[in-house]
């Protein structure tokens, strides 16, 4: 449905991308994953048609992507990073004066403004002025001013910057029920639980470059251990830090003991002995590794600092 | 287009719904204008006391008609004499007379010389004397010495047509007829107009132009001699309408300065909008960057013609400027001076690098271009050198064009160069431009 092909992007001071490659289906929900200034926003400028390549090109459906294509713009929404908005216009005035601009004959898209303003809940709120919103009204009205013109595909550049835990869940919630309805979505975020919880794919891409990608198992299973165990620290684990160390790498945090398998762990060896050197085993948790620790392994840093 | 239009509704709806911006845009520039009028309004009733120096030369009757009017009007003070170095009165003579208005006596002086009106001569004959720093009075004074002398209009064209007709009766050529009375016309004012303080400048002023085109205009035959007559009474308006000739000049470059300011800031908005990232909406939507340019012209210029119509209104409530009896005309060179503006403030935008620069530097260039267009005061009274620079402007040319059309009640054919100027500055503006966006700030 999309492909991105061997897009190169450079500025002035610095490679944006380079040589990246993508296919995302239809109905996807594709998460890019990656810290800041490692091209996310580049590419969803280029996937719109804002920015032009210098190498590569992007089709969508069988359109490609081009700054002069103002046709394909109809069948993409565009949920930028900053907010986009007339700050001294009410809700509404923004959405009619942007809504306009997609040829929709006047009444559906009365109409269509009235129903993404109840789904996102600033029904009440859509003659007040915008300056008036907290962060996470403005949010969702920035959503909802790129989805009047219904279009099949939605690009949301980190939708969620700023925004108190409520409104993100309710911001998730509202992006899952466009998915479902049928809507390709393609959401860039540093953060990997927003990319773990919403996406059925994740590309993770740093420096411009897209170091892994797949659905969030196939990314987990790159690490060369499944799980991890975080242990309790007290006076008899301490003791017996040797015998774990027979099992993996042992970090030593501030209240706890970080325990990585190594080749040839298996979990019913590990209790067999720590049943056998008295430890209990409510001291033990088995945790499932994150693309946190996926981003660390690929390239020794975190995603944030 | 319709993407264009779309934006264009856009524009006005964020622009009414800025009162700040709708402030600036009318009221503030009312009120400034009120008030700059009710400063300088002594210049308004000037002509109520203007001291003006005369010298009878001439034993006519006519001629001394001339001066026994001048004597009775509420509007000058009419100087006969001067104080030598004694302290005596003196009466003028016609050295001394140029030598009173040179040193400031009067705001102009008006000489009859023995030729005046003789029983040969076709038309009356004066010599005015002014300095041109004084210009504006200038104008008033002969606008009402102009009035006066029409008032003899039946005893002179009287004698004149009795000997015109002793000449051409019998030929029966009409043609001859009206070449006849056209020359009468065309000689009527025979007004010998020079000026001391600096004869080089040519004496462009509207008295010598009105009556060459009288001149040129009743060659054409028959039915124009009477367009003449009636240009004659339209002259008079004109006369008439001097009673406000500070606010007349005015009213144009006020609304011409303001105009600017509304069109930079409008055109830095552009900076505003980037900032926002509602540029970036706006370009993701099926908006291309050609579309947002057009629109904001379209709507710059349009906010150009409504205020600056407004303001000639304001002009017209507040100081009586005359405004509606030429306004086609008037309508044409608000059009074209719109349409420089908006070049210009396109042409900031394309070129800051953000909306400080592009106000700062608008700024300057207004204020700048208004001071030398001659916005604030008229261009003749700047050293030559600026002068010549003034018409570089395009400041320069819409004044002179609204001072062409509000002042001289000048037609299409008048007013022809001061469009053809604005217009193709405005283009040239323009295409550099959009040559400057390709590669500025704004769209990257
Ligand atoms: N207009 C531009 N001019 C010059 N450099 C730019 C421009 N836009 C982005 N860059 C550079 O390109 C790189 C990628 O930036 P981009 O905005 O795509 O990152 P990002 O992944 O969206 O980061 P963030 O998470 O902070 O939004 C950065 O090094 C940035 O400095
Ligand atoms: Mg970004």
């Amino acid at each position: 449905m999309i492909s991105i092909r061997h897009i190169s992007k450079q500025f002035p001071s610095v490679t944006a991308l380079d040589d990246v490659s993508l296919e995302i289906g239809e109905k996807e929900f594709f998460g890019l994953l990656g810290p800041n200034g490692a091209g996310k926003t580049t590419l969803m400028n280029l996937l719109v048609g804002y920015l032009s390549p210098e190498k590569g090109s992007i089709t969508i459906g069988d359109q490609e992507v081009t700054r002069e294509n103002l046709d394909i713009r109809n069948t993409i929404g565009f949920v930028p990073q900053s907010l986009a908005l007339y700050d001294e216009l009410s809700a509404r005035a923004n959405l009619e004066m942007f809504g306009k601009l997609f040829n929709l004959p006047h009444k559906l898209l009365s109409e269509r403004i009235n129903e993404r303003l109840n789904a996102v809940g600033l029904y009440e709120r859509r003659n007040d002025n915008v300056k008036t919103f907290s962060g996470g009204m403005k949010r969702r009205l920035n959503i909802i001013a790129s989805l009047l013109h219904d279009p099949g595909v939605l690009l949301c550049d980190e939708p969620t910057v700023g925004v108190d835990p409520q409104s993100r869940n309710a911001i998730f919630d509202f992006l899952e029920s466009l998915n479902a309805q049928g809507k390709t979505i393609i959401y860039t975020t540093h953060y990997m639980e927003e990319a773990e919880r919403l996406c059925s794919r994740i590309a993770i891409i740093d420096h411009g470059k897209i170091i892994a990608s797949g659905t969030s198992d196939e990314l987990i299973d790159m690490l060369p251990y499944e799980e991890t165990i975080i242990v309790a620290k007290n006076d008899s684990t301490m003791e017996h830090k040797a015998v774990l160390r027979e099992f993996g790498t042992v970090i030593e945090n501030d209240d706890h003991l970080l325990l990585k398998p190594g080749t040839g762990f298996a979990l019913s060896k590990f209790f067999t002995r720590v049943e056998q050197e008295g430890m209990k085993y409510r001291w033990f948790e088995l945790h499932r590794p994150t693309l946190e620790e996926l981003f660390l392994h690929l390239t020794g840093r975190r995603l944030r600092d | 287009m319709k993407q264009v239009l779309r934006l264009f509704n856009n524009s006005y709806r964020i622009f009414f719904n800025d009162r700040v911006a709708v402030m600036l845009t009318f009221i503030v520039p009312m009120v400034l204008m009120y008030l700059f009028g009710a400063i300088f309004g002594s210049a308004d009733s000037g002509p109520d006391r203007m001291p003006i120096a005369v010298l009878n030369q001439s034993n006519s009757p006519v001629a001394q008609q001339v001066v026994a009017t001048l004597d009775t009007m509420k509007a000058f003070r009419v100087i006969k004499t001067y104080k030598d170095k004694q302290g005596r009165q003196v009466a003028f003579d016609s050295v001394t007379i140029k030598r009173f208005a040179q040193t400031g006596g009067a705001a102009a002086a008006v000489v009859l010389p023995p030729d005046a009106f003789t029983d040969t001569s076709l038309g009356l004959k004066m010599k005015f004397y002014y300095d041109p720093k004084n210009e504006i009075e200038f104008q008033v004074v002969q606008g009402l010495i102009k009035q006066v002398a029409y008032n003899q209009i039946p005893a002179i064209i009287n004698q004149s047509m009795q000997r015109q007709s002793e000449k051409y009766l019998g030929t029966k050529s009409g043609q001859a007829f009206n070449r006849g009375i056209a020359s009468l016309v065309s000689k009527y004012f025979h007004v010998d107009t020079s000026l001391i303080m600096n004869p080089s400048k040519a004496m462009a002023n509207w008295m010598n132009t009105s009556t060459s085109s009288v001149q040129d205009s009743s060659k054409k035959g028959g039915t124009n001699f009477f367009e003449n007559m009636v240009k004659i009474e339209s002259q008079q308006v004109v006369g008439e309408q001097l009673k406000n000739p500070w606010a007349t000049r005015s009213v144009g470059g006020w609304a011409m300065t303001f105009l600017l300011f509304t069109i930079t800031a409008s055109s830095a908005s552009l900076f505003d909008e980037k900032k926002s990232g509602v540029m970036l909406r706006l370009l993701v939507s099926p908006v291309s960057r050609v579309h947002i340019l057009w629109s904001k012209y379209f709507f710059n210029m349009s906010l150009g013609i409504i205020q600056l119509f407004f303001m000639f209104f304001v002009g017209w409530v507040m100081f009586d400027v005359d405004v509606f009896s030429n306004v086609v005309n008037l309508l044409l060179i608000i059009l074209a001076a719109s349409v420089a503006c908006t070049s210009f403030g396109m042409l900031l935008a394309a070129f800051a690098q953000t909306r400080q620069q592009a106000q700062g530097l608008g700024t300057l260039l207004i204020l700048s271009m208004s001071a030398v267009g001659g916005a604030w005061f008229p261009t003749s009274f700047m050293p030559p050198t600026i002068q010549s620079i003034s018409k570089l402007t395009f400041v320069y040319w819409s004044m002179d064009g609204f001072l062409e059309v509000l002042w001289r009640g000048s037609g299409i054919a008048a007013i022809a160069p001061h469009l053809l100027i604005l217009f193709g500055m405005g283009s040239v503006i323009s295409a550099v431009s959009v040559w400057g966006f390709k590669r500025g700030k704004v769209f990257e």
